[in-house]
């Protein structure tokens, strides 16, 4: 697994406060409800931080989120590359 | 505004030059049409459909992103005579399962003629469209590749014929479809752009809302085409995860006008770094609108104080779909009024007492303003009299552009409007001619600008076998990082090695939460028997169950 995808498992879990629970990059999250949709966004924006990549929400759907795989996947897919500041 | 018999004739007659729309995708990405190429545009569209059969009265129901083409196509499919709806498109945000069963409900009531989607269109959402009886599927841009644009046949609207179908908030699929007249709509935007002086030369609107709501599609979408005003928008989705770009755009295009929900005056400056609030030159701004959910004078003031926006700027507004958009708007000169109540008769007996704003214990309520022409309210009780003066009750209201009725659900209808008052499930009270408004009826969880009924929730927690049967309360907590409530569940469980197992348990319930509403939960808390307080009756005492959570959790009231 990527330094970015444990990064992003550690995030995760500290946004979850939840002692005991395991999290890999193929557990699901949102289909078993344990992110909230307001959760969601602040993944995204870790998302384009660890890949540093823009993407474009309007073109993210649900299943594209479900898991850290999904998400890194879903960045190769459709992010474009950051402007820098 | 009633010089127009419809609402195509102020897009017929808006000076071709003048930009319409520009659609703000990120900074290095925006389009803008002309009120002349949008024209052309919407008449080649309408031709394409109309040779695919579009006549009038027939329905369309437009799936596509928030974007100059998802308008385009709602403006062909009115200039036919036919009737556009809006609806939501997916986006990473929409909870799945809820989003299904709302598309199936919704598309079902319609029984549109065509059903539009862009190219994109996920295919496992496609199924959930009701394509029964003959509705059929078009995607988008297909319509549009007619060789000349020709100004389609079309029949003579009628001010008195269904324009379009916008939908009320509602949760679980039931979204109810609002059918409305091109008069009524006409009415409001005639009362509206009266109130806040619109100037074609000088406005220019900015908006983030979504099409499928009154405020994305009357003040920011209709208003426009109506007053020639043009208009800078993204989509909601693109704005949630840079709130900060309704600054950039603001300050970029120099835009004048702006209607949010109370939420998103806390959202922007929270999520913009503090080190960049004074990079941005917000003096072009005229009127910003507070609308949609209850509003808060403190969310406000935030938003006034980050951005050094000057005070008379921040406006406010009472409006839904059913009356096209507003009742209520502020005096745009003065602003809105604040009212200081004694907080213990309010609660106790939703009674009103003025009191001094440095009492301990008031509450202090901000006036959504005054009514527009045309526009009555009352304050009724629950058997639907009109309550004594100083009291809160149920806003009813009556007024020249009132809806006609949800579409193809009379039942609704009658439910809602009684003797020629449409009942609004709102709670508030007037004083000194201006309207505020407390809260909803029936316990209303509004969470992120979504209305959501703690009953549905607390029926799915208690199918758990570990939960104690009807032993279970929703609540909603307001958390002020995020400006809305969030849906915290208490529930009781009899097994004391459920309580140490709590983590498996909380997953499951989760899970059965998310699959059969669509939404999850914040917080849950297991408690063990008789934790939950009952009323005399022997049901469940959600706000006093709410109290003891509150005072054995202070860390919930402390958002944290």
């Amino acid at each position: 697994m990527t330094t970015e995808k444990q990064q992003m498992i550690g995030y995760i879990a500290q946004l979850l406060r939840k002692p005991g629970l395991e999290i890999d990059e193929n557990t699901p999250l949102v289909s078993s409800g344990l992110i909230d949709s307001m959760a969601l966004v602040d993944l995204l924006l870790k998302l384009e931080e660890l890949t540093r990549k823009r993407i474009p929400a309007a073109k993210v759907q649900p299943k594209d989120m479900d898991t850290v795989a999904k998400m890194f996947a879903t960045a190769d897919r459709i992010g474009k590359p950051r402007k820098q500041l | 505004m009633l010089r127009f018999a419809h609402l195509i004739e102020p897009l017929d007659a808006a000076p071709s030059e003048r930009p319409f729309i520009t659609h703000w995708i990120d900074e290095d990405e925006q389009s803008t049409v002309t009120f002349g190429e949008f024209r052309q545009r919407a008449r080649a569209e309408a031709t394409a459909l109309q040779q695919h059969g579009l006549a009038a009265g027939d329905r369309v129901i437009i799936l596509m992103p928030q974007s100059i083409g998802a308008i385009t196509t709602f403006v062909a499919t009115m200039m036919l005579g036919a009737v556009p709806a809006f609806l939501a498109y997916p986006n990473f945000k929409i909870e799945p399962e809820k989003y299904r069963s709302g598309l199936s409900g919704v598309s079902r009531n319609l029984s549109a003629k065509f059903v539009v989607i862009d190219a994109d269109f996920p295919e496992d959402m496609l199924g959930y469209i009701s394509l029964s009886g003959g509705t059929k599927l078009i995607r988008a841009g297909t319509a549009t590749e007619s060789p000349q644009p020709a100004t389609p046949a079309r029949p003579a609207a009628h001010a008195e014929d269904l324009a379009f179908i916008q939908h009320s908030a509602g949760t679980t699929g039931l979204q109810k479809g609002v059918g409305l007249t091109h008069v009524a709509v006409l009415r409001q935007i005639g009362h509206l752009s009266t109130a806040l002086k619109i100037d074609p030369d000088r406005d220019k609107i900015y908006s983030w809302l979504p099409l499928y709501h009154d405020m994305g599609l009357i003040a920011c979408f209709m208003l426009p085409i109506v007053c020639q005003v043009p208009v800078v928008m993204q989509s909601p989705i693109e704005w949630v995860m840079q709130p900060e770009s309704t600054l950039q755009i603001i300050d970029h295009h120099r835009c004048t006008l702006a209607w949010m929900p109370n939420f998103a005056f806390q959202f922007i400056p929270r999520r913009t770094p503090q080190s960049r609030w004074a990079d941005y030159d917000l003096s072009s701004l005229r009127l910003m609108i507070n609308c949609s959910e209850p509003v808060r004078a403190s969310s406000m003031m935030e938003f006034q104080r980050a951005f050094s926006v000057r005070p008379e700027v921040l406006q406010t507004s009472y409006a839904m779909a059913e009356n096209v958009f507003a009742v209520t708007q502020s005096d745009i000169d003065r602003g809105p009024t604040t009212f200081h109540a004694e907080a213990r008769h309010f609660r106790s007996q939703h009674r009103i007492l003025a009191v001094a704003k440095s009492d301990k214990g008031s509450i202090t309520f901000t006036s959504s303003g005054r009514l527009l022409p045309n526009q009555q309210v009352r304050i009724v009780s629950t058997s639907g009299a009109p309550v004594p003066e100083g009291y809160v009750g149920e806003i009813a209201i009556q007024s020249d552009c009132l809806f006609q009725g949800y579409f193809n659900r009379p039942d609704l209808t009658s439910q809602a409007v009684r003797h020629g008052w449409y009942h609004t499930g709102d709670l508030g009270f007037l004083h000194g001619g201006e309207l505020y408004v407390v809260g909803r009826k029936k316990d209303l969880l509004i969470v992120g600008g979504e209305n959501i009924y703690p009953q549905d929730i607390e029926e799915v927690v208690a199918t758990h076998p570990a939960v104690h049967d009807g032993r279970v309360i929703a609540t909603g907590i307001y958390n002020s990082d995020l400006g809305t409530e969030d849906i915290v569940v208490v529930a009781e469980v009899d097994d004391p090695l459920s309580l140490s197992n709590s983590i498996d348990l909380e997953i499951e319930i989760r899970s059965r939460v998310v699959g059969s509403l669509g939404f999850a939960v914040r917080k849950i808390f297991f408690k063990p028997p008789k934790w939950i307080v009952k009323s005399t009756a022997g049901k469940v005492a959600r706000s006093t169950t709410r109290e003891k959570l509150l005072k054995e959790h202070p860390e919930l009231a402390a958002g944290i």
